[in-house]
């Protein structure tokens, strides 16, 4: 087996939306190198994942801005000073090596850093779990489509009503052999013009219905059917070879609910440095918490600051905590 | 700060913005659901999916009198003992841990049904 990659930086921040772009920028400002981690196969957070075309009113200088917008200028901003992005990858543990942390990624590669931001927002997005079969996953039930040719010539269930539900009837009518799409309610929160395709299409809309029991050879991995109930209570049973849960995402904590971290409720309590209770390990934005904290992402940038400037002055004592105005460079 | 769901809800409860809240903050109670305000983080992902417009933020709801005792009524759904109830629900952290509780607040319960 390959060793795990490593990577060294001066600053690991972990989480790629708002703050930890602005802290990305920051660390560059401050003379330190940045790597930015995310889950999310993009950088933006929230903004790009919840809101991306929803104008942003609220941040200073800036009297209106389009979610998607404001992340590429954050991006921009950052840029001179070349953070590295990891994206699509969890951090998942934290240790220490000579007194410096190390942060494995679910990837196995290793970040060894001179201190750590947590910029982790409201979390980890979490699939919403289908309520049954969860014994399938892995097997018969799956929360994506990874590759939609891994389910040519298939029966198979698409549950919800989303825009993933219906890309991916979308995707997979032309080659499973069966698509039958399952949602709760009666109406589709997806694209229309999606929904006019699926319509269109082979695929078997089943509204106001939810799936109830998923049956087969466990053992042998083998889904077989899939049992519906509708609201007014009649069940069918449909062939299935693969359930594909499409129900959304929960924002949680995640693993660094297990790095020692002194929490407050689902965040992370910081003192007025933003330091968290570990050595070398700070936090800012959505994810901290103290008396009085307001979330909002004009907080969040003033945390970014006040903790990569307390970076900065603690990785060499020597700097001032003022970092001196971005103006006198120019 | 946090939304709130209005009286348009009750006797529809369509569960599109449960399907949508990041944070499983909406309760769904037997008539209506309730959103939990400390546990809302305010993203707003469910006021645009309401079928009937229920939804609103907690600051366009102090201004309407009706919405105002919804915003009072959800916080009571979670700090007071529901009918039939020991305990108040408090914040139990996701709805997908609770359950559909199955139990409206009075000024919800007391409304005629359709």
């Amino acid at each position: 087996m390959a060793p795990s990659p490593t990577v060294s930086t001066d600053v690991l921040i972990v989480g790629a939306g708002p703050t930890g772009l602005y802290g990305a920028y920051y660390a560059g400002f401050r003379g330190l190198s940045a790597t930015v981690v995310d889950v999310l196969p993009q950088a933006g957070g929230q903004v790009l994942a919840l809101y991306p075309e929803k104008e942003i009113r609220d941040v200073a200088a800036i009297p209106a801005i389009r979610g998607r917008d404001f992340v590429a200028a954050l991006v921009a901003q950052a840029a001179p000073f070349h953070p590295a992005y990891l994206l699509g990858r969890q951090a998942v543990t934290l240790g220490y090596q000579d007194g410096e942390p190390v942060v494995t990624l679910d990837d196995g590669t290793r970040v060894h850093a001179r201190a750590v931001v947590l910029t982790a927002g409201i979390g980890v997005p979490t699939p919403r779990p289908l309520g049954c079969g969860e014994e399938w996953l892995g097997t018969g039930l799956s929360y994506f489509v990874l590759d939609p040719r891994a389910h040519a010539g298939q029966d198979v269930v698409i549950v919800g009503g989303g825009d993933s539900a219906l890309d991916w009837a979308d995707a997979l009518e032309p080659i499973a052999r069966s698509v039958n799409l399952v949602h709760r309610r009666g109406a589709f929160r997806g694209h229309a013009a999606t929904l006019e395709r699926v319509r269109a299409g082979r695929t078997r809309i089943h509204t106001d219905t939810q799936v109830v029991t998923l049956a087969g050879d466990l053992a042998a991995g083998r889904l077989a059917a899939v049992t519906l109930r509708s609201k007014s209570g009649a069940e069918s049973v449909v062939a299935a070879d693969h359930v594909i849960a499409a129900l959304g995402f929960i924002s949680e904590l995640g693993p660094l609910r297990d790095w020692g971290l002194r929490l407050r409720a689902r965040s992370v309590a910081v003192d007025r440095s933003m330091r968290t209770n570990l050595p070398r390990v700070y936090a800012a934005g959505d994810l901290t918490d103290y008396d009085g904290k307001v979330r909002l992402m004009s907080v969040g940038f003033g945390e970014a600051a006040i903790a990569l400037n307390h970076v900065a002055v603690d990785l060499d004592p020597d700097l001032a905590l003022f970092p001196g105005h971005s103006t006198d460079g120019a | 700060m946090s939304y709130v769901i209005g009286a348009e809800c009750i006797d529809v409860l369509d569960r599109a913005c449960v399907d949508v809240c990041p944070v499983d903050c909406i309760y769904v109670g037997d008539r209506k659901s309730y959103i939990n305000p400390t546990e809302c983080i305010d993203c707003g992902a469910c006021e645009v999916e309401c079928p009937t417009t229920a939804i609103v933020p907690e600051r366009a709801a102090r201004k309407q009198d009706a919405l105002n005792s919804h915003l009072t009524d959800s916080r009571a759904f979670f700090e007071l003992p529901l009918p039939g109830r020991s305990e108040p629900l408090g914040n139990p952290g996701g709805a997908r841990h609770a359950g559909e509780i199955g139990v409206d607040t009075p000024l919800v319960a007391a409304r005629p049904r359709p």
